[in-house]
């Protein structure tokens, strides 16, 4: 059975996600009293981890449940505040771009790895 | 979230800094206008113009996902309003002029040919960094489809 690390999914996910964040960001980079939003990635795998890590499980519907059964959600952040009034906006372009290319190499990263992994079940089933 | 959507906002954002730029240009076309209207039997210069930006509203999905405290990435940019600057006209004595007043003033638009000159270059840099934004989206979707090829 072809089984695919969750989080790659979730990171493949949270990446195309942060993409299309940074872009409305730097599109907005000159509206007035524009507020950056970002990608909390790091807390949602983390969440994904432990939640992997320990659940307690029900037998029963009236059991307390304990550890994280939540599915992790991906979640936007409107990040800080204007910083002076002078200011149009709080985006840093370089800021935005620096992290932009980040985010399209760790995208391809886990592309790379996504299809490493498929790779892997293509040769089983070889069988050479 | 639509597959599409990083590109759609990077091209809204070029859609803004193009039409900024054409507003520029006018303002510095009509640099010199001295008649452009006609009020109370008086003609009155040119009045420069900006563009008022504002984010596009996402609509009920993002208001949905911002209720579940979720967030969404937004939609992009749009260019809402062409406002007139309300800074006073210049004031220029040239008795010689057509539209001259009885004291020999001149009304010259309130356009300042360097103010104009950077925000066309602030333009035009928006707009390659909403390029560049669009090209680094375009690769990700391009790989996304290497998935799986071995």
């Amino acid at each position: 059975m072809i089984h695919l690390s969750p989080f790659m999914e979730l990171a493949l996910d949270a990446a195309a996600l942060r993409q299309q964040v940074l872009a409305n960001n730097i599109a907005n980079a000159e509206t007035p009293f524009f507020r950056r939003s970002d990608v909390r990635f790091a807390d949602v795998l983390t969440e994904a981890y432990q939640r992997q890590a320990f659940v307690g499980k029900r037998t029963d519907p009236r059991h307390i449940p304990f550890g994280a059964q939540t599915e992790p959600t991906i979640q936007v952040i409107q990040e800080g505040r204007l910083m002076n009034s002078n200011a149009q906006s709080n985006v840093d372009l370089d800021y935005e771009m620096a992290a932009m290319s980040q985010n399209a190499l760790w995208y391809q990263a886990l592309v790379q790895q996504t299809s490493k992994a498929l790779a892997k079940y293509a040769r089983v089933l070889e069988g050479r | 979230m639509h597959m599409f959507d990083g590109l759609a906002i990077s091209a809204s954002g070029l859609t803004a800094q193009r039409f900024r730029m054409d507003v520029i240009s006018s303002n510095i076309a009509n640099a010199n206008t001295t008649r452009s209207e006609y009020v109370d039997g008086q003609w009155l210069p040119y009045r420069r113009k900006m563009v008022r930006f504002e984010p596009m509203p996402g609509g009920f999905a993002s208001a949905l996902q911002k209720a579940m405290g979720r967030g969404a990435p937004g939609k992009g940019v749009v260019a809402k309003a062409i406002v007139g600057d309300p800074t006073p006209f210049q004031q220029v004595y040239m008795p010689e002029h057509p539209d001259a007043n009885e004291e020999g003033f001149v009304l010259l638009p309130n356009v300042d040919i360097l103010k104009e000159q950077v925000d066309l270059l602030t333009a035009t840099r928006m707009y390659e960094a909403n390029v560049t934004a669009f090209q680094a989206t375009k690769a990700m979707l391009t790989k996304a489809l290497e998935i799986g090829r071995g």
